[in-house]
């Protein structure tokens, strides 16, 4: 009597990073811009003035990247801070 | 009116006349006059996620409370440091200097958003709009000295 053999296999793949991004706002100084950088993600201070003035120049940052449920505790904590904030889908 | 940092790494605001109190009185009536909603203003480009509903419903909120304990926090230091007619000092704790720069970033927020300072020529202001400017000023002073002084 023959017998079923049964495979199974496993597809593991890792899920598309977001991106949190810092919007520009006229209103918020260039320092405290740095300021909230540094005390969030823990950034050195030229790598938090480097971000804010891409925020400043271009309009927006990518402040940082990676998993979905950390990017909106990240964004939460910036909007809380009165930073204009989103998180997108990188592709 | 004086403003500068104490010893204990906090601020203190030397309040010499009642124009003195009614300026630092107008920090929240300023932050709660008009219809901004700051936070549906920070959140605005999180329109078109998949998770705006989601944010709206439960991130929002506590943003709301975030920035109203802010003003609570002003509100509360003025109105025990507050004799109309006397002089005075109002202090703040290094460990409320966070909840003041925030309160002041409302209240400039929302003038600029009523007056549009940036596109203003302070000659051509209307006495109003002037005096709103002038607080605007004294807010973003008093924001550069605390960020400068006390939260660094």
């Amino acid at each position: 009597m023959a017998g079923t053999l049964t495979e199974t296999r496993e597809d593991v793949a890792l899920d598309c990073p977001w991106n949190v991004i810092v919007h520009d706002d006229p209103v918020n100084l260039m320092g405290y811009v740095t300021w909230v950088l540094m005390k969030i993600f823990g950034y050195p201070e030229n790598k938090a003035a480097a971000m804010m003035m891409e925020v400043h120049k271009q309009g927006q940052s990518i402040v940082w990247s990676g998993e979905r449920e950390k990017a909106e505790f990240y964004a939460q904590q910036l909007q809380s801070h009165q930073l204009k904030t989103s998180i997108e889908k990188t592709e | 009116m004086k403003v500068a940092p104490t010893l204990q790494g906090g601020l203190r605001i030397d309040v010499e006349s009642p124009v003195d109190w009614m300026v630092l009185r107008c920090i929240p009536y300023d932050a709660r006059g008009g219809d901004l909603d700051l936070a549906e203003r920070v959140a605005a480009p999180m329109a078109g996620d998949e998770g705006e509903e989601d944010w709206r419903e439960f991130v929002l909120p506590d943003l709301r409370d975030t920035f109203n304990s802010q003003l609570s926090t002003i509100e509360d230091a003025l109105a025990e440091a507050t004799d109309e007619e006397q002089s005075g000092e109002v202090h703040i704790a290094r460990e409320d200097a966070e909840l003041w720069y925030g309160g002041l970033n409302q209240a400039r927020l929302a003038l600029e958003e009523r007056y549009d300072f940036s596109n203003a020529n302070p000659l051509e202001m209307t006495p109003g709009m002037r005096s709103a400017w002038f607080r605007s000023q004294f807010y973003l002073h008093v924001q550069s000295v605390l960020l400068e002084h006390v939260m660094h």
